[in-house]
This record gives C-alpha cells, sequence and structure tokens, in this order.
C-alpha cells in the first residue's frame, strides 16, 4: 500500500492520524504523568521526544468486570482515544490512585459490605445494604438479568435507575437473604 | 424551584447571606465528590451558582463560568460548569473570566433528571433565556406506605394497588355474560350441597335408620343405594354442566382481553415500544392473560367452591356432634401452617430447577443456532464444556425436587389425616360408650377427607390471587397507556401537500439528559431533494422520526406546508408520507400483500406496475408462484437488494408526497446497486425527498446536503459546495473513495 500512496500522503497528517486510530497505542507508564486541575478534572502529560499535555482526560476501563485495573483508555475532551495503559500497577502508588479515583467516578459501583434487608415483592426486589459508600435503599427490577453473576459468586446488580452495586461473594450473604436471592439470579 | 431545600441547607446559604427568596432553582444530589452517599446541594439564584457541599458553600457568578451541564457516566452523572472563552465584556476591567471547567457536583442514576431539568434550567439563566418549563421532579414515592416508586415514570406502587379495586375491574369482564354467571353460581351451589349431603346419606342414614334394627327405614336398602346413586349422580351433572359453562365464560373473557391488549398496543406510539422490550410485551399478551384465564378457570370457581363446602361441612358436623365437630377442626390450623411454611420450599425448589432447565435449553439453543460458527471456528470441543456444568446443574437441581417431593407429599398427607385419626379415635370411644352412633361416626370420617383437602388449596389461593391481580393490573397499564403522540381533538386536514417540510428548533432526546438533536434549523422546498449526511449516531434516523411524527419534538417545531405536524390529521400525515427504510420488514405474506400494504385496496394492475417501477417486477415474475409466493420471516427468502426494490415498491404504490429514505449501508453488488439506484431516482422525480444517504451515487443526486454531527447541523449546500468546504462532508467524501480504491486494488490481484 506504501508504493501506492508514495508522496501523497506522508505529508497528510490527517491521513497519519487516521491510520493510527487503528493501532493500539501502548502508554510507557514511565511516562505519564497523572494530576488533578483546580476545576477537579484530571489533566495527563506524556513525556517523551513530543511531549503531549491534556488538559482533561476521560478514563475508561476496557474489562470493567473481568479486568478493571487493566487496559485503560485514555480518552481526550473530543473523545479519541489517546492510549492505552496497560495496567494501574505500572503507575506509582500516587498516580494509580488518581486514575483510580477518577474511573471510580465513572464506574461508580459501590461494594456491598452487608445485606440488612431484602424482600421481593410482585416482580421487584427492594434491598436495604451497607456499601462502601456508604447505606443505600435501591429497588431492582425482577427477571430481566438485573442481578448477574460474573465470575464465581460476584454479583453485579443494576437498579431501577441504572445505578450500579457489587457483591464480591454472595454465598457469603445471611441464609435468609441467600433464599430470596435465589430467586432473582 | 425543582426542589425544596432541606431546612439545614437553607439555614447555612442565609448564613452565607443567600436569602431563601432568591433561589430560582436548587437540585439536591445524592452522592459527594469523594463518593460517598450525601446530600449535597447546588442552587441558582439570579446571578450566581451556589455549590453546597461538606466542604461549605462555593459560590459562583453565572456570567463568570462557562454553560453549566450535566455529562452522563455510567450509574452517575456529574454536573459541570464548561470552559468560558473570554469576550468584549471582559475587557471592561472585570478580570479574566474563569476559563477552566469546573467540577461542581456529583449524583447517582436516580438523581439524573433531577440535574437535567437543573442543568437546563440554569443554561436558560445564563443565556437570559425563559426557564424551560418545570416537571414536577420530586422523587416519587408512593403516599401510602412510603414506598419509592420501582418505575420513577409510574406512579404505581405494587404493594398498594388497589387489588380489590383491580378484581373488581376484571369481574367487570363478566358482565355481558352475567346471566350465564348467575347460571354457573347456581349450579355450583347445588353441586357442592349435593356433595355434601352424600356422607349423610351413605353414614348416618345408611347405618342409624337402614341397618340398624331399630332404624326408621329399617331394610330399606335398596331405596337408599337407589336415592345415593341419584344424589351423587345429580352432583356430577351439576358440577359438570358448571365447569362447562365456566370454560366457556372465561375462555371468552380472555379473548375479550386479548384482542383488547392487542388493539391498544397498536394504538400506542412508537415510543413506547422503544422503552419496553418487544419481548416483555409479548409476555403481556401470551403470560399475563394466560394467568388471569388460570385463575379465572381454576383458581376463582375452585375457590368459590371448596369455601363453600367447608361452610356447609362445618355447619352440618356443628349441627349434628359440636364436640366432635371441635375436635375434628382442633388439627386444621396446625395443618395450615405446615403446609403453608413447607411449599414455599417445594417453590423454591421448583424454581431453581426450572431456571437450570431454561439455562440448559439456552445453551442448547445458543449453540445450535451459532452451529456455523462453531463449526467454522472448530470450537465443538468448547460448546461440549459449556454443555456440561449446566447439564450437571439440572440433574442436582431435578435431584433434590425429586428428593423433596418423595418425603414431602407422604408427610402432608399424613398431617391431613390426623384429624381423620382423632374423630376415628375419640368418635370410636363414644360409640363404644353408646353416647354416639356408628352412622355419625362414619359421615365424621368422611367429611374430614372432605375438609382437608380443600385446605391444601386454600393455602395457595392468596398467592394465586395476588399474581393474577398484578398480570391484571400489567394488562391494564398497557390498556389504558395514553399514546404519546396522539391526535388533536380537531386536527387540521391535508388531503394534498405540497411536500414543504421545515425544521425549527428543533431539540429531542430519547432519555433525560442524552439528547439526540439539538436546535436543529432546516427547511426542504416542495420536490427538493435533500441528502442527510453524518456519522452513524449523529442523529439522522431522529430526525426522520420526527418529521414522520413517530416521535414529538421536545422543544421546537416540525412544520410541513407551514402547518405544525401536531396539529395534522394523522392519516394525512401518514399517507402522504412514505418511508423506505435501511432494512425493510417484510410481512408474513404474499409478494402481492406485502407490495400493497400501504393501499391493500390495490389493484393487480397498480400492484404490477409499482414493481415494474422499482425493478422487482422480474425477479417477482421469476418466483416459483409470482406474486403469490409468500415472503416474510416464514416465506420465501428473499434477498437484500430484492427487499430493498419490494420496499420501494411499497412505496411507489402510495405515491407519496414526501419521501423518506434510509439507505442501506450494506453493500450489494453492482448491478443491484445500479438497479435500486435507477428505481430510486424515478421514485424520487417530484417528490419532497428526505435521504439517509451513503452511497456518492445517492448523494449526488441531491440537490442540497445537510450534514449532521453529535445531533447538530453543521454544514449545508451542494455537494460541490461542501466539498470545496473541506470540512465534514469533504472528509467522509475522500474516505469513501478510499475505500473505493482499496477495493479497486483487490481486484487487481
Amino acid at each position: 500500500m506504501n508504493d501506492r500512496r508514495d508522496g501523497e500522503d506522508k505529508t497528510d497528517a490527517a491521513a497519519e492520524k487516521r491510520r493510527r486510530k487503528h493501532r493500539t497505542r501502548v502508554l510507557n507508564a514511565a511516562e505519564l504523568e497523572f494530576d488533578r486541575n483546580s476545576g477537579g478534572f484530571v489533566t495527563l502529560t506524556v513525556r517523551g521526544e513530543e511531549p503531549e499535555r491534556y488538559e482533561r482526560i476521560n478514563a475508561f476501563r476496557t474489562f470493567p468486570l473481568s479486568a478493571a485495573d487493566q487496559y485503560i483508555s485514555l480518552r481526550d475532551r473530543e473523545g479519541d482515544e489517546i492510549g492505552i495503559v496497560e495496567s494501574l500497577e505500572d503507575l506509582t502508588p500516587a498516580q494509580a490512585a488518581v486514575l483510580r479515583d477518577e474511573l471510580d467516578r465513572r464506574y461508580f459501583t459501590p461494594l456491598i459490605e452487608r445485606v440488612e434487608s431484602l424482600k421481593e415483592e410482585f416482580g421487584y426486589s427492594y434491598w436495604t445494604v451497607d456499601t462502601g459508600a456508604g447505606r443505600r435503599r435501591f429497588t431492582v427490577q425482577s427477571g430481566k438479568n438485573n442481578v448477574t453473576m460474573v465470575g464465581s459468586g460476584r454479583l453485579v446488580i443494576v437498579d431501577v435507575d441504572g445505578n450500579r452495586f457489587e457483591v464480591a461473594d454472595y454465598t457469603r450473604l445471611d441464609r435468609s437473604v441467600l433464599r430470596t436471592l435465589e430467586g432473582l439470579l | 424551584m425543582n426542589a425544596e431545600v432541606p431546612a439545614p441547607i437553607k439555614e447555612r446559604l442565609s448564613a452565607a447571606g443567600i436569602a431563601e427568596r432568591d433561589i430560582l432553582h436548587a437540585v439536591g444530589s445524592d452522592l459527594c465528590l469523594d463518593g460517598r452517599y450525601g446530600e449535597d446541594w447546588a442552587v441558582a439564584t439570579p446571578d450566581s451558582l451556589h455549590v453546597v457541599s461538606a466542604g461549605g458553600i462555593d459560590s459562583l457568578a453565572l456570567d463568570r463560568i462557562g454553560p453549566v451541564q450535566v455529562e452522563s457516566l455510567v450509574s452517575g452523572g456529574l454536573l459541570t460548569a464548561g470552559r468560558r472563552e473570554p469576550d468584549a465584556a471582559d475587557a471592561d476591567g472585570a478580570g479574566s473570566p474563569d476559563e477552566t471547567e469546573r467540577l461542581l457536583l456529583r449524583f447517582s442514576n436516580s438523581r439524573a433528571r433531577q440535574f437535567g431539568a437543573f442543568a437546563g434550567a440554569v443554561a436558560a439563566l445564563q443565556k437570559g433565556d425563559e426557564p424551560p418549563a418545570a416537571e414536577a421532579l420530586r422523587e416519587q414515592t408512593c403516599p401510602t406506605c412510603g414506598l419509592r416508586y420501582p418505575d420513577q415514570e409510574r406512579a404505581v406502587c405494587p404493594r398498594c394497588i388497589d387489588k380489590r379495586g383491580l378484581f373488581a375491574r376484571v369481574l367487570g369482564y363478566l358482565r355481558p355474560y352475567r346471566r350465564l354467571a348467575a347460571v354457573i353460581a347456581v349450579t355450583m351451589l347445588a353441586a357442592t350441597a349435593l356433595k355434601t349431603v352424600t356422607p349423610l346419606l351413605s353414614g348416618r342414614v345408611l347405618f342409624d335408620d337402614v341397618l340398624a334394627p331399630a332404624g326408621r327405614y329399617h331394610g330399606h336398602v335398596l331405596p337408599l343405594v337407589l336415592l345415593i346413586v341419584a344424589v351423587t349422580a345429580a352432583g356430577v351433572a351439576a358440577q359438570m354442566l358448571y365447569q362447562r359453562l365456566n370454560a366457556r365464560v372465561s375462555v371468552q373473557m380472555v379473548y375479550d382481553l386479548k384482542s383488547q391488549i392487542f388493539t391498544a398496543l397498536q394504538r400506542l406510539s412508537l415510543g413506547f415500544f422503544a422503552r419496553k422490550q418487544t419481548g416483555g410485551l409479548m409476555v403481556r399478551v401470551n403470560h399475563d392473560s394466560m394467568n388471569l384465564s388460570m385463575f379465572f378457570i381454576d383458581g376463582l370457581p375452585f375457590f368459590v367452591v371448596n369455601l363453600v363446602q367447608i361452610v356447609a361441612i362445618v355447619a352440618v358436623m356443628v349441627a349434628l356432634e359440636p364436640v366432635l365437630a371441635l375436635l375434628l377442626l382442633l388439627p386444621a390450623p396446625a395443618v395450615v401452617l405446615i403446609v403453608k411454611r413447607v411449599f414455599p420450599k417445594l417453590w423454591r425448589l421448583f424454581g431453581r430447577q426450572h431456571r437450570s432447565l431454561a439455562i440448559l435449553n439456552g445453551v442448547v439453543d445458543d449453540s445450535l443456532s451459532g452451529v456455523r460458527v462453531v463449526k467454522a471456528f472448530g470450537q465443538e470441543q468448547q460448546e461440549i464444556e459449556r454443555f456440561t456444568p449446566a447439564n450437571d446443574e439440572v440433574r442436582g437441581a431435578e435431584l433434590r425436587t425429586q428428593r423433596t417431593l418423595a418425603t414431602l407429599f407422604p408427610s402432608v398427607a399424613f398431617l391431613t389425616q390426623i384429624g381423620g385419626l382423632i374423630v376415628w379415635a375419640a368418635g370410636g370411644w363414644q360409640v363404644i360408650g353408646g353416647s354416639l352412633t356408628l352412622g355419625v361416626l362414619i359421615t365424621f370420617a368422611t367429611y374430614s377427607a372432605l375438609l382437608y383437602e380443600p385446605m391444601r388449596f386454600m393455602t395457595m389461593v392468596v398467592e394465586w390471587w395476588s399474581m393474577a391481580m398484578n398480570s391484571a393490573h400489567r394488562i391494564f397499564e398497557v390498556v389504558d397507556s395514553v399514546p404519546e403522540v396522539a391526535e388533536r381533538t380537531d386536527p387540521v386536514a391535508l388531503p394534498h401537500m405540497h411536500g414543504a417540510v421545515e425544521l425549527r428548533g428543533v431539540t429531542f432526546a430519547y432519555e433525560p439528559n442524552k439528547p439526540v438533536l439539538h436546535e436543529i434549523d432546516l427547511t426542504v422546498d416542495s420536490g427538493e431533494v435533500l441528502g442527510l449526511v453524518g456519522h452513524t449516531g449523529a442523529g439522522k434516523s431522529t430526525l426522520i422520526n420526527l418529521i414522520t411524527r413517530l416521535y414529538d419534538t421536545d422543544s421546537g417545531r416540525v412544520l410541513i406546508d407551514g402547518i405544525d405536524v401536531r396539529d395534522l390529521r394523522i392519516a394525512d400525515l401518514r399517507r402522504q408520507v412514505g418511508i423506505i427504510l435501511q432494512d425493510p420488514y417484510l410481512f408474513d405474506g404474499t409478494a402481492a400483500e406485502n407490495l400493497a400494504y400501504g393501499r391493500p385496496d390495490a389493484t393487480h394492475a397498480q400492484i404490477v406496475a409499482a414493481a415494474k417501477a422499482a425493478f422487482a417486477h422480474d425477479f417477482i415474475t421469476r418466483l416459483p408462484d409470482g406474486y403469490d409466493t409468500r415472503v416474510g420471516p416464514r416465506g420465501h427468502g428473499l434477498s437484500g437488494g430484492e427487499r430493498q426494490r419490494l420496499s420501494i415498491a411499497r412505496a411507489v404504490l402510495i405515491d407519496p408526497r414526501i419521501l423518506i429514505l434510509d439507505e442501506a449501508t450494506s453493500s450489494v453488488d453492482s448491478e443491484t446497486e445500479e438497479m435500486i439506484q435507477l428505481a430510486l431516482e424515478r421514485l424520487i422525480r417530484g417528490r419532497t425527498t428526505i435521504a439517509i444517504a451513503h452511497r456518492l451515487s445517492t448523494l449526488r443526486m441531491a440537490h442540497r446536503l445537510a450534514v449532521l454531527e453529535k445531533g447538530r447541523l453543521v454544514e449545508q449546500g451542494t455537494h460541490d459546495e461542501l466539498e470545496a468546504a473541506g470540512g465534514i462532508y469533504a472528509t467522509l467524501v475522500r474516505k469513501q473513495r478510499d475505500a473505493l480504491e482499496v477495493i479497486g486494488v483487490g481486484a487487481q490481484r
């Protein structure tokens, strides 16, 4: 393909950008510097031969359920992908914390520590739970894959408003809760 | 004001010098910036926005910050103030504006609607516009029990729905059959009475009056036996009669209900179907009406019969021997209690078995439907491995259920016999003591069986009733739904359109906070061909949905010949606006029926002429049964190109003034493409046409192009003008040329 396009596209920066879009750019963790600006958003500087500066980035988990800390997609304000961070572990703890905060904000999914009450009635289940973010009551519509098992024992629950919750290991919940829960799975 | 500001927040605000009367809009969050649940507030006064959080009150002058907006995240959202570019006002020495974007508040999806409304109101304030009409956006809770409505758009509390009212309404369906219902009630009572009398005859009368030497009818065995046979036969006859009548009435009732649901569904707007899954609706039509019919055919008559029988038997027993009757009823509460406790366990087991079976069926279905993929990737082993655990699960569940059943039923049967045993023991002792006759004892023994059998049923009836009433509720919800796109009471008739289309400031969102179109202004002259261009998700199809009035705009107006489409007679609109969809759906029926779908009275000549105009005549003629060939999901498989031409012919036949064309993205071979193109060119001539176009050839046909990008109209002009302008359109065209080139290179190899 290069022979044919020779001379035409080499100078065409837009075409280069377009072609780049089809390649994964894995970012070198050592070159990244995340920070939080005064407005509360995350900024990114990519050091290197041609340093890049992004005033606001959005971070996405590409595998939010199966690998929450791996393959983080960083995107600029326009939504174009800057690159991929292979693993949060590659970053320094402080840097990882900034990025993790941002990710947790987007994928806000409190971990349910205790189910105080769970009641199923007429096609809806009513939950009162203690989560890492505090106490919460929510309602889940039954029978629409709103309570799903991901991996062994781990549950992801989506309530009627579209909020998400997680249970690390449902087999460890109270027997009475388990009994109701079983009907919801 | 959007929300009631709680007193402590008001106090903090007034302490900071913000008076309550200045508060124009307010919104409360349920999530703090640090990711913990909590209540932060944002309030707007005429010139400022104040953010109240644990950290204090942050006041921002509205003219110092950029537009206030809402950003949607996965399970929540952010209220932000955008960047503000410096402008002339800043040069007057007011200092530099706030140029950084600011994160103001965080909220969970439960508050998304409220925040969307708040952001809209504040943005209007910033622009100096009138605030949009405030909806009541308070969190909807049930006034009776305080439960938050599960579905915020439906003010229905599943706990407090008026089940009795519902029941009355369902019974209302009986009204046309009230005479039959009366006959049913009478025969039911007769059957029950006869059933109650039989043990009296075969017990007390037989032993005490006929067999006993001192009996009143001593020796008259044959007449008594004949009487018993007659009574039993009459009872059975009555039972047969009421069951037959009952089946007739309830089947007819369910039939009425189903047709009412289906009629209601057809009347509803597209938005209703987009919100509810079609599968869920099928469940409503079938499962819910089935639930109700089961309740009416089996549940309700059984309930009435059993209730009457229990009351009758108890009455007869008390009249005969009050003490023995009491003894017989002694274990009844215990039996009811135990059955009530044990049966849920059984339901759970059945439920588990049912679910595991459904999963297994899913695996089998999935694997067999995708057998081509399985074979192509050589993953047969993986499929077997997927099947095994599901199969294991079913085995385990079945085993548990069967084991429980094997112990449960005999135990329950034993329990229900205890009453009988007590009668035998106590009664037997009394018989020997001479205070009770043998006949009464035998009558009581028979009654005990008759009494405890229906009890088991009565424990389940409440649940059954609950389920049926919920089904009824869901059904009535559909029946009562008001279509969002409704005709005005005095619509404007427009039998002959010129076909001028105009959009004025059209904004639309399917879901709150996620506008798909922003303030679109667009005019299409009568007879003009407008090409709509843009990336996937730019809002092209939505625009078309609004012009055809499948949805109504949130704000702004869509005008045809200068008349708002909301004022037009819907029949006039539908008849004169033709749509050719991307992937046309063919109904189960013949080619001719599908072709004439929009005009069922078309003659053969008209159908053939339309097919000819759409280049569909030749392939239809080649089909084995010609125009009578069954097409559609269960019929003759047509290729994509053939379906498209059939759909063009459909539009030709209704001869619309305005033609909407949603061009398929999928490519067909070049000969077919050419035919489709020719057919379209012919169809478009002289009609106002709005085409979502992907192919360059279609784009060239357009007099004018409009480019949509992220819901905004960004470019407008002719093909040549836009290409010269070097904007989004030019890029799209160049990409398509590049793609064609690549295909060309491939062909040379």
